[in-house]
Parts: C-alpha cells; structure tokens; sequence
C-alpha cells in the first residue's frame, strides 16, 4: 500500500512538472525592458530603457580565469580603457555617452560550452545590457552564446572570435559580429607565405583538438594547394601531450619544406623545441596562440627562425595614440603591459558600439534613453570605412568586420610581444578580405 | 531450507545468463580479433608502397625514445609499486610528487642557467638539480603519508583512494596557484646537448643520461631492497604487516621509508623528464603519472621488477604501437590516439593476464 | 601547551598557502559585508580561528571524555594564535625585507597588492603585531566558541555561517530578489556589491532565530518524521505530516524557476544533469561497490548517441554537414535508444573486465573514459562526430511546439528525468537486487558461495548505471545545443565520483546534497572558479578523513564504514581503562589492524 502510494505520488509529480513547464510561458518578456511602445515603430527585440541618471549598461564576456585568462583578461581591458576614452582623456574613470555613463557588467566564459552558455545567460537575464563584447573563445561562442544573445536580440560583438564558421552563410547567427580577422585570411597568408616568400612546395600541419587550430589548419592547407603545394601530412595531436617526437618523426618521413603548427603555448613551445632536433632544416611556422611572452621563454633559443603568424597592427602601433596615449593608459590601470593582442580589437568593438548608440538611442523628454536592440544591431552592420585601432571597419552581412585584415609573419626572435629581441616588425605582412581567399 | 533453496534456483536463472561459456566465447573472439589486427596491421604497414613506409631510421628512433620514456616511467613505477606492496594501496597522488620535485628544481635550473653556473659547472649543477628534485618530492611524498594516509590506514579500499585522487589534485592546483599555469622552459646543460653515434644510431646525449641515471638507480634499488637491512624489513611488511610487527619491526616507519624511497626515484624521474622535454608545467604529473600506474599493473603489480618491465615495455608500446598497427588499417594521425592505445593494451593484458605480466597469470580474488 | 603551539603553528602555515596561492591577495576588493569585512580578511582570519577551535577538542582519556574548561581553552587559543599569527608575520617580515618582487618571481601571488593589504602604510613591525593580535583575537575566538554553552553557541554558530553565505552569493541573491520585484537595496548595497551592515545584522539575528526555534521544536518535528526513517528497508513510511512536507518541498522545487530567473536555472539545470550522472555512478560504486574511474565513457556516449540519433550536424569550418551516421528520430524515441546502447556497452566492456578486482577495475575504468575522450577527438572519427568543432544543432526535445532549450524549460525536462532515476535506484535498492549488490560489496566471496552470481549483478550494475548516466549525457546535449569535445574529460568522471562520494555513497539524499555542493555552489560562486579544483581536492581529502560516510549518509555503508574504526576505539577503550595492559601492549596494538 505504502508504495502504491508513493508511485502516484511520483507519477503526479512528473506530470504536474511537464503541466507547469508548459503552463510556464510567461518568461522574462520579449527580451529587453518591456517593449515599450515609442514614436518609432516596435521593435521586435524591444528596446533597452536607460533612466535618467543612471548608467548605459553593457556587458563583456571573456575567459577571465584558468590557463587563457591573459587572452580574455586583456580583452577586458580594452573595453574598459574604450568607456574611460569616452571623455577623451584615459583619467581611470569612463566618460559619459548622451549623459550616461557607461557600467561594465563582466562575465566569464570559462573558454568552454558550458562557460560560454552560463556566462550568456547571466548576461542575457539582465535586461538592462545593450550589448556584449565577447567572447574569448570561439568554442564559447559557436552554436552557444551567439544563439542566446541572438535570441535575445543583443549584440555580441568578439573581438577575438577567429573561427570561419561563426561568420558562416549557414551558421551564422543575426547578432553577432566581430572585429577579429577571420582565420580564413591568417591561414590564407600563411599559406601566401610559405609559397612565395619560402619557396614552399610542401607542407605538414599540426592541429590539436580545439577549434581555432582546426580552422586554421585548414584554411591553410586550401590556399597552399591551391598555389601549387602538396600537402605532405596533416596531423592531428593533443594539447596536453609533452611527447611529440614521434609525430614530428613521422612528419619528418615526408620531408616537407614547411610545417605549420598553430597550436597553443605549451604544446608549441615543446613542437618547436622538439624539432629543432628532429627536422632542423625545416621551416616552423605557427599563429597567434602562439604569440606570447610563455612561449619565447619555454623555447630559449630554438625560437630563432621560427614564424608567426598574427594581426599586424604596427602601423597602428606606430601610430600617435596607441603608444603615447594607450599603452601608457593600459600600463597605468592595469599594472602591466597588455598580455595578449586583442585589447585593440575590444576597444574598436566598444567604440563601434558606443557609436551605434549615439546614432539609434532616442532621448526622452524625461532625460532617459531608449534604445532600440534591432536598430542597434542594424547601425553597428552598418559600420563602414570606420578607422579603428586595428585598422578600417567595415562589416559584412555575416558580421565580419575586419574586412581588410593585415595579417604579418613575424620571424624569431622578434616577436612583437615582451621577450622577443628586435623592433617588433613583421618580415611580410598583407592586407586581405575575405573575398580574396579561399 | 525451503526458503533459500528458492532462492537458489531463481538466483541461478539469472546467473545462468553469463557463465562461463559466454565469457570464454567474448575472449576467444576478443583473442582473435586482436591476433588479427596486430598481424595484419603490422604487415600492412611495413608493406606499404616505399613512398609512404616508414624508414628504418624512423623505427630506430621510435625504439630509442621509447625506451628513453620507458626508462623514466620505470621509475615512476617502482614508486606506485613499492607502496602498493607496502600498504595494498595505489598512490594516485604519486604523479604529483614527480611533478613536485621537478618543477622545485626547476627555479634552481633556471638561477644556474641566468648565472651561467649551468655551463661552467654542468656536473655538480646537474647533481644539485637533482638532489634538490629528490628533496621536494620526497617532502611531498612525506607529507602525503602522514597527513592523508597514515589515519586511513585500516579504513576500507574505497576511501584512501578517493583521498589520494583528492590529495593529487589539491597538489596539482597548489603548484598552479604558487607558480601559475603557464609552462616554464628547463634549461639544458650545453654537454648534454646534441647526439652520439652508438652502433651506427644517433642517440642523443639525455637519453644516454637517463639510461645510465635510470639503471644505476634501480640497480641502488634493487640492493637496498635485497641486501640491507630496512629493504627485508621492507619485504617482510609487504608480505604480511601484522607478522612482521610481531617480529618487532615498526611498521609505521617502514612505511615512511617506502614513502621515502619512492619519493626518491620519482624526483630523479623528474630531473630526467625535464632534462628531455626541457619544460615543466603544473600538468606535467597527471599523465606521466597514469602512464607509470599502467606500466606497474602492467608488468604485475607489487612486483619491482614487474614495475620495470612494465616501465620499458610500455614506453616501447607507446612509441611503436600505434605507427605499426594503425597505420596499416589508415586510421590518420595514428599518434593521436595514442593514449587510448595504450590503455587498450592495459585492458587486454588484464583480461587475459590478471596479474600482469610477471603476475600469476590467475585472476586474484581478494 | 606543546600541542597548542603546534596547531598553532599548522594555522600559520595554512595561512601562508593561503597568501601563495593567492585566496587572499586576489579577493582584497570581494566585500562580504559593508566595506571592512572582506574575503582576503576572512582567509587571514580563518586559519588561527581554526587552530583555537581544534586546540581545545575535548580528548579521550581513561575512558571518558574530558572537556576543556573556559579558563584554559581561552589560554590555549590565545597560544594557537599567537603561533599561527607569529609565524605568518615572520613570513610577511621575511617577505618585506627579501623584496616582494624577487619573490614574486617565483611565487606570483605574492604580490605588491597582497603586501599592500597586509601591511599596508603601516611601519613593517607595527603591521607584523598587528597580524599576530589578529590571530590571538582568532585563536581566542575559536577556542571560546568551543566552550561556550550549547544554547549560545548554535544560534551564534547559525548566524555567522548563514551571513556569511549570503555575503558569499551576492551576485545570485539580489538577482533572484530582483526578480521577485522585492527591495533589495537595504540588504545588498550597490556600491560594495556585499551585504550592508543592515542587511548582515539583519540576516544574522532572523538565522538565530531560526536555529533556536529549530532546537526548541525541532525535537517534535522530528519524532513526527521519525516515521520515515523508521526501517531502511522497508521504504520510507508515510505519515499526514511527512507528506505534507514532501508536497510543499516539491511545490517549491517546481515553482523555482520562475522565483529564481533564468541565470540560477540555469545553473540549476547543470546540477540536474549531474545529479543524473550521480544517480548512475551511484548504482556502480554506491550499490555494487564497483569501482569506477572512467564514468565519463557514459556521459560522452549519451551526449553522442542523442546527437547522432536526432539529426544533429557536424560543425566545419565553412558552416556544416550531415555526419556519417545520422538518424532524425524525435528525442523521446531516441532516448530509450540511446539507453540500451549505453547499456549493451556496459554488458559489452564489463564482460571481460569485471573480473578484475577493485583496483585494476578502478584503472580500466579510467583507462576506457580516457579512450572514449581521445578517440572523440581523433581525425579517425572526424567524419561521425565532427572532431574538435564538435556538432550542432541537437535537439531541444520539443513537445509540439515547446521547446525545452530555454533553460527555465529545461529545468523541467531535467528534473522529470532525475525523478525518473531516483524512483528507479530507490526501488532498484530495495529489492532482490539490490540485496544482491549488497551481499557483493560486503563480501564478495562469500556472496559466491551463496549462490549470488557475482558476474551478473555486476553486469547489471554496470548497465543501469551506464544507462542512467547515459540520460545524462543526452540530456547535457539538449541544454546546450552543441557538443564540443573540450566539454568532455576525464575530470568529468572525478567530479562524479566526488559527488557520489562527498555527498554520502549508496545515499538517495546524499547524491542530490552532493550535486548541489559540488556543482551548484561552483556555478553560483563564480568568482572562485580559478580556486575550483583546489577546493575540490581539498575537500575529497577532507571528507574522507574526517566523514568518509559523506554528508548525508546512508546508514547501512556508514556502518560499514566505521564498522573497523568503532571496533578499534571500543577495543581501545576496553584496554585504556586497564591502564597496565595498556601500556604493555601499546606496540602491538597500534600495529594489529
């Protein structure tokens, strides 16, 4: 009888939990503070109020902990420094932008599914946020925090994604667009590289098990054959591995000129270490998950004539403002110099929404703000021929907005990051866009 | 009577599902299917067209450095072997007692390498490098016992197990919160740098140094436990702790010993694994760690020259067996499965050997 | 006094690993309350505060336990403190001299930030006295806490941890307030981001309020209850009162999502799919005692069986394709699919493999969760599973037009399942199998020569587990919509085990406490998740030597498991009363098992 008894309990129980999920429909309204109806027409994300004399509310989402927090952490400063600029000076304190102040909501990424998809809920559950600038990661980001945000209507603007397929016609979600290149173009450049400046006919690759690797990989491996090279080995290897003389053995059977590794640091310096012995005369080429302060300290000496690929913002970095006026702005709040490269790509994000913002917020008699979530995302595609930091903005239907990428080889051990020797000057360097490549 | 003997047949009906002859059934074309594709394999690769074989240079090499790793993992092993003969207990956090001792060193490697101490005086630098490797590792070792295993010496299997997957990765997230989670770059000894031609093979310097550190090791090994003293009181706890404590040995202090011995072999394992990596990072323990277990199950565990054995024959697995089989079948990028190779290994050698491979050969009950 | 001074001495040491690794200097700015109690402070405090509370435990002696008197124990925490806070000043002096960034060279958390907030402007030796009269004031404190009357001191015990919990949760609390249209500005102020005074004051009496009414009524709650926990066995009996409770409890657990908003949903949909995962595990390791290291196998092949089976596609770098496999099954059909694979490969793998005693089991276990994460992530099952891109477009198990993805949706969908799993282990142990698994774990030989067929359950055991975990992992693909391969590793399975362990092994309860502690107070506390797997470490160590039967024990395995320990201390009782053959026969007692 007692368990008679608990059965239909338990049987109630599951049913009344799918009868209250479906009753349940209400949710938090259609995204934004509650659609409000304006003299514009509706729009079908509602809009962001903002009342008077409070703060523009925006939110980052980066991997600010564990291994990749340098990368992430960095980006987040770059926002930051953008609000703080607001008043034209960088004092530490953010200016104001149509009489509110900007406030930066972080989150954290975690550089992983579930971090991507917990950090853009929390983001996505506040409706006060206009819009995000993130994420870190690509894994974070593809299928997981673009589709929340998009859901939502609001803009997730990366200015660190690279991953071709988040900026893909099938893949690609409304919402979301981002100022980093798209590795299609650095494996395009690299691959450029290798045939026409190292006289390349063949190539090894070396990818790990993350995405980025991946994606590069394989734009390279397209362009070089498609200048004429063969593609000796593609192989595939684990990031947490500390042995990597068999596989560079076996690469090494197929005599290639070139091997191409864009892996991360501990796995690169260790491929490059590694190689020195086993294949001495082959050319060692790697990216920018390479590019890191780590990496030339673990490699010593074997970093001489190793290539990296990366964003060649030096004719920015020449430039007046970023060394006179930025870095010493970035080294002043954050007490180092920056640790990764895309602090740059954030601040030209943060901008380019700051921008947006002024252009489709409707000021209220009331002095409150409404702003318009598909108009904000409308005005931010819109962007065209904007000079930022990394160079002329100007985005796609898919939310590419590096279109015109310069991608630079830098040759060992002058890297353009602390600990590489020498002006920091790319030995090659082009200027791409997406239709250019494959 | 009535009661049980019920019980008896229902209880049979069930069982008689998976006796014996299931499971001799699921061996022999588990058996067959294996004969099957390290033969076949194998042939496939070392026939294919010579455009895309392996050379003999690559084959060479692959057995040098597998005996190389294998020589480390020997001495990783021995540490999981010697307590597990001791307290019946698999050291989890063994790993991170190598990981420990190497990366303490490390600080000191890199001091010698900006003072050029390293060069100039390679030899005592290299002799202080491990002495300070062997003293961090057995200070963690030490420590391990006494504050998470000694008060769990009679508790049921379980729970020193769960302690100790705990304790390792507490020491683990201890290193990367002091040191962070970047890896560092061990500095190599200019003398040691480079190849020698022995037999016609290119061997290079570290791996010799760790085949002469690594042997001379286990020979220091294999002497103590034989001949001196505290290695038979050893050996007489390990077969049975309750008689031996009769015969007046403490058995505590044994144990601390044993603890001490691994330690020991571990930090030189750590010395040599820097030396041929030449980097060290908080990670660096887990998978060598695993890796060494395996090899001491492997060869038998309990067993020191089981541990041995297992060491070498592992590190030669893992540096053959997947080029050789696998790349007959065309599976790409047969390294990277590697791992999962070497644990398939593990799990035949068990199913058709219980007790490794200088075991009994008979499933143990208890 | 000797002892004293070394915990004492132990608390400084703590202290200083607490400063290296970084839980104080990096938390100066994480308010608790108001502006003056912060994190780093309570890391500076808890160390000495610890010390004073172990110094005066009461000890064995004679056969009947001597208690500390109020004189005394402040004396002994004053000395606990004075250690612990000598030593970690000599280490901040050390520090201060040597220079904080020839030791930051090394140890990076030893930074000018955490000097700064440890000493300050203050002249070096000032600050060094000052951190020693804060550890005695700790030291004392712990000690007096110790001794005081049980009447003061569990209310006061209540309001300090409650208060602090809810300075720890001030990013979730206020959300959930905010969502609930309730004032919150009193209780949480939004400059410091912690509690106000108001609100700690606030929270701090109505927790000892609480905590005294609990003891006054408690008593009668209880024994009203007691019905329940009356025999094991038999299932737990209902009474007018115990259902009622159970009814409100699940209203509650229903109505959550909506009062909490989608951010704790979410994280509490995470804890419903490891709960699933716990709930498996523990049928293995809980029920048949079955040591498993590699439960990630499960997870991994649910979330990939669902996705293939419900027409997800493969990720590339230029948008996506259809995977080798692929079937377009609605979710409800493919979930019982996916069950009898992942329970055909448990039949399948354990087969020649649970032969194997406990710790081989335990490392071919690891060995096969370590395989299936490698062989997910190699080129060779690229075009099935989409590599390192991993797949998207899974299911969101969608009931006509109701999709479950949202995550206040998915809540439900979760929590259907973990009703499902927990009916199934509650009856699974109560019944003919489940004395069979019992019979197994206790002694296995003997359960063979009684005729119980060890293959079999085990067998079974692995199964249901398998299969229960497997849910887990399909359902883990429904949340979030795309599988990447980096989400599955072999911590997946320590977690797991962690979880079944913490939480109590063979315990109900104890595995849905254990999901909550380990996976849900991560989720909400996220600004420790650099600190995570210390804590977790730290935390499996600390379980297993001070309460290996978990939080919420399941009476029969805590039995078990102090079983050895209770025989020892009646033993040692028996022979400490006899003071003569005590100290005889010390050498061979301590060593005879």
């Amino acid at each position: 009888m007692k368990r008679r008894r608990w059965l239909t309990v338990v049987a109630t129980v599951a049913v009344l939990a799918l009868v209250a999920s479906a009753c349940s429909n209400d949710d938090d309204g259609g995204g934004g503070g509650g659609g409000t109806d304006t003299e514009t027409a509706v729009d079908e994300f509602g809009t962001v109020e903002v009342a008077a004399g409070e703060p523009i509310n925006l939110g980052t989402l980066m991997v600010i902990s564990g291994a990749d927090a340098a990368l992430g952490q960095d980006s987040q400063n770059g926002a930051v420094l953008a609000a703080d600029y607001l008043d034209g000076t960088f004092d530490g304190t953010a200016g104001q932008l149509l009489g509110h102040d900007i406030n930066w909501v972080h989150e954290d990424e975690l550089c992983s599914a579930e971090g991507g998809q917990a950090g853009a809920t929390a983001l996505a559950a506040d409706p006060s946020i206009a819009a995000v600038i993130g994420t870190s990661c690509s894994s974070s980001a593809l299928g997981i925090a673009d589709t929340i945000t998009s859901e939502k209507g609001i803009l997730l603007f990366s200015p660190s994604n690279t991953n071709p397929a988040l900026t893909s016609d099938e893949a690609h979600q409304p919402f979301y667009a981002r100022t980093a290149h798209n590795d299609r173009i650095q494996g395009a450049v690299v691959a450029e590289y290798a045939v026409n400046e190292a006289g390349a006919t063949s190539m090894a690759t070396i990818s790990d098990e993350s995405p980025y690797t991946q994606g590069l990989t394989a734009a390279a491996e397209v362009n070089f054959e498609a200048g004429d090279g063969t593609i000796t080995a593609s192989e595939r290897v684990n990031s947490e591995d500390t042995d990597f003389k068999p596989v560079l053995r076996s690469i090494a059977e197929g005599d290639p000129d070139v091997l191409y590794a864009p892996v991360f640091v501990a796995a690169c310096s260790l491929i490059i270490k590694q190689a020195a012995d086993i294949m001495p005369d082959v050319t060692i080429m790697t990216s920018d998950g390479c590019l890191s302060p780590d990496t030339i300290e673990a490699t010593g000496n074997a970093i001489d004539g190793v290539f990296v690929s990366g964003p060649d913002i030096s004719v920015f970095q020449e430039g007046e403002f970023y060394s006179n006026e930025f870095l010493p702005a970035y080294e002043d709040q954050f007490g180092s110099e920056p640790t990764a490269f895309f602090h740059a790509h954030s601040f030209d994000a943060a901008n380019v929404i700051f921008d947006a913002i002024e252009q489709v917020a409707i000021e209220n008699d009331d002095g409150s703000l409404s702003i318009p979530r598909t108009a904000l995302r409308d005005a931010v595609f819109a962007t065209s021929g904007y000079e930022g930091l990394t160079g002329i903005i100007t985005c796609t239907e898919l939310g590419d907005c590096a279109t015109d990428v310069t991608i630079g080889i830098f040759e060992g051990p002058n890297w353009p990051v602390e600990g590489g020797e020498g002006d920091g000057q790319p030995v090659f360097s082009e200027t791409k866009s997406l239709d250019d490549v494959l | 009577m009535a009661g049980s003997g019920a019980v008896k047949t229902r209880v049979q009906r069930v069982g008689g599902f998976a006796t014996l002859p299931w499971r001799r059934i699921i061996l022999i074309i588990l058996g067959a299917t294996i004969a099957f594709v390290v033969v076949v394999g194998s042939y496939r690769t070392l026939t294919l067209p010579a455009a895309e074989r392996y050379s003999g240079d690559f084959w060479v090499d692959q057995i040098v450095n597998g005996l190389g790793q294998g020589a480390i993992l020997a001495l990783i092993a021995l540490g999981y072997t010697l307590v597990y003969g001791i307290l019946r207990m698999i050291n989890f956090a063994h790993g991170e007692v190598f990981m420990a001792g190497a990366f303490i060193s490390f600080f000191f490697a890199d001091a010698y390498v900006k003072s050029g101490f390293l060069n100039s005086n390679p030899y005592f630098s290299l002799l202080i490098l491990f002495v300070v490797s062997i003293v961090g590792s057995t200070v963690v070792a030490v420590l391990l016992e006494r504050i998470a295993y000694r008060p769990l010496r009679n508790a049921p299997r379980l729970v020193p197990l769960i302690t100790a997957i705990g304790a390792s990765l507490f020491i683990q997230n201890a290193f990367r919160g002091f040191f962070g989670p970047q890896p560092y770059g061990y500095p190599l000894p200019d003398v040691l740098a480079g190849s020698v031609e022995l037999f016609g093979i290119p061997v290079s310097k570290v791996i010799i140094m760790v085949f002469v550190v690594a042997i001379v090791s286990m020979v220091v090994l294999q002497w103590f436990v034989h001949r001196s003293s505290t290695g038979r009181s050893m050996r007489a706890v390990a077969e049975d702790s309750e008689i031996a404590s009769l015969m007046g040995i403490d058995v505590d202090r044994i144990v601390v010993v044993t603890f001490i011995v691994g330690g020991v072999l571990a930090g030189i394992a750590g010395v040599l694994f820097s030396l041929t990596f030449q980097q060290v990072q908080f990670t660096m323990g887990f998978k060598p760690g695993i890796a060494a277990f395996t090899a001491a199950v492997l060869g038998g565990i309990g067993s020191i020259g089981g541990a041995a054995l297992g060491g070498f024959v592992l590190g030669l697995l893992q540096a053959i067996g997947p080029p050789l089989l696998l790349t007959g079948f065309s599976i790409p990028s047969p390294f990277s499965i590697r791992d999962a190779f070497v644990f398939l290994v593990l799990i035949l050698v068990l199913v058709f050997r219980p007790g490794g491979l200088l075991g009994s050969g008979e499933a143990e009950k208890v | 006094m000797r002892p004293a001074m070394r915990v004492g001495a132990s608390g400084g040491i703590v202290t200083i690993f607490l400063a290296a690794v970084g839980l104080i200097g990096n938390f100066t700015n994480l308010n608790l309350i108001g502006d003056q109690v912060t994190f780093a402070g309570l890391m500076l405090l808890i160390a000495p505060l610890i010390a004073g509370y172990v110094v005066t435990a009461p000890k064995l002696e004679s056969g009947s336990l001597v208690r500390v008197d109020r004189g005394r124990a402040a004396i002994l925490g004053a000395v606990a403190g004075v250690v612990a806070g000598s030593v970690f000043a000599a280490f901040v002096v050390f520090v201060d001299v040597f220079g904080v960034e020839r030791i930051r060279a090394i140890f990076l958390n030893i930074s000018p930030a955490l000097m700064d907030f440890l000493v300050g402007e203050r002249p070096v030796p000032v600050a060094a006295a000052l951190l020693v009269a804060i550890a005695v004031a700790a030291g004392i404190a712990g000690a007096v806490y110790r001794v005081l009357p049980d009447a003061i001191r569990k209310p006061l015990g209540s309001a300090v941890w409650v208060t602090l919990l809810f300075g720890f949760l001030q990013r979730i609390v206020p959300i959930a307030l905010d969502q609930l249209d309730i004032e919150r500005d009193w209780l949480y102020s939004k400059t410091t981001r912690g509690l106000t005074w108001v609100g700690a004051v606030v929270i701090a009496l109505v927790s000892a309020g609480v905590s005294v009414l609990k003891d006054r009524k408690g008593d009668a709650i209880r024994r009203a209850v007691a019905g329940r926990r009356s025999r094991e066995a038999e299932g737990p009996k209902l009474t007018p009162l115990s259902f009622v409770i159970a009814l409100a409890g699940l209203a509650a657990v229903l109505v959550a999502p909506h009062v909490l908003g989608s951010v704790i949903s979410e994280v509490l949909g995470t804890v419903m799919v490891f709960a699933l995962l716990g709930l498996g595990l523990n049928i293995v390791v809980g029920y048949a005692g079955l040591l498993d290291l590699g439960y990630v196998f499960f997870f991994t092949l649910g979330a990939y069986s669902l996705a293939l089976l419900t027409g997800a596609t493969l990720n590339t770098f230029v948008g996506s394709t259809a995977p080798a496999i692929a079937l377009d099954l609605n979710f409800y059909v493919a979930i019982p699919v996916v069950v009898l694979i992942a329970a055909l490969s448990g039949v399948l793998i354990g087969a020649p493999v649970l032969r194997l005693r406990g710790d081989y089991l335990a490392l071919v276990t690891l060995g096969l969760g370590e395989m299936i994460v490698v062989l997910v992530t190699s080129p060779w099952l690229d075009p099935l599973v989409g590599g390192p891109n991993g797949m998207r477009d899974i299911t969101n198990a969608a009931i006509g037009n109701f999709g479950f993805r949202d995550p206040k949706h998915f809540y439900y969908l979760a929590f259907a399942f973990v009703v499902l799993a927990l009916f199934v282990s509650w009856r699974l142990a109560n019944s003919r199998v489940g004395r069979a698994w019992t019979a197994l774990r206790e002694d296995e030989q003997v359960a063979d020569a009684m005729g119980v067929s060890t293959t079999a359950y085990k067998l079974l055991a692995f199964a249901m587990g398998g299969a229960i975990g497997s849910v887990g992992g399909a359902l883990f693909a429904v949340k979030i919509g795309s599988l990447t391969p980096a989400s599955f590793t072999v911590l997946v399975s320590i977690q797991v085990l962690g979880i079944v362990i913490l939480g109590g092994i063979g315990s109900l309860p104890g595995v849905l406490t254990g999901t909550l502690v380990l996976v849900g107070l991560p989720g909400l506390l996220r600004e420790f998740e650099e600190y995570r797997l210390l804590a977790y470490g730290g935390a499996l160590v600390a379980v297993m030597l001070l309460r290996p039967q978990g939080l919420v024990p399941n009476v029969r395995r805590s039995r078990e498991l102090q079983e050895e320990d209770r025989e020892q201390d009646k033993w040692a009782g028996d022979v400490a009363a006899d003071e003569h053959v005590a100290a005889a026969a010390s050498p061979l007692g301590e060593s005879a098992g």
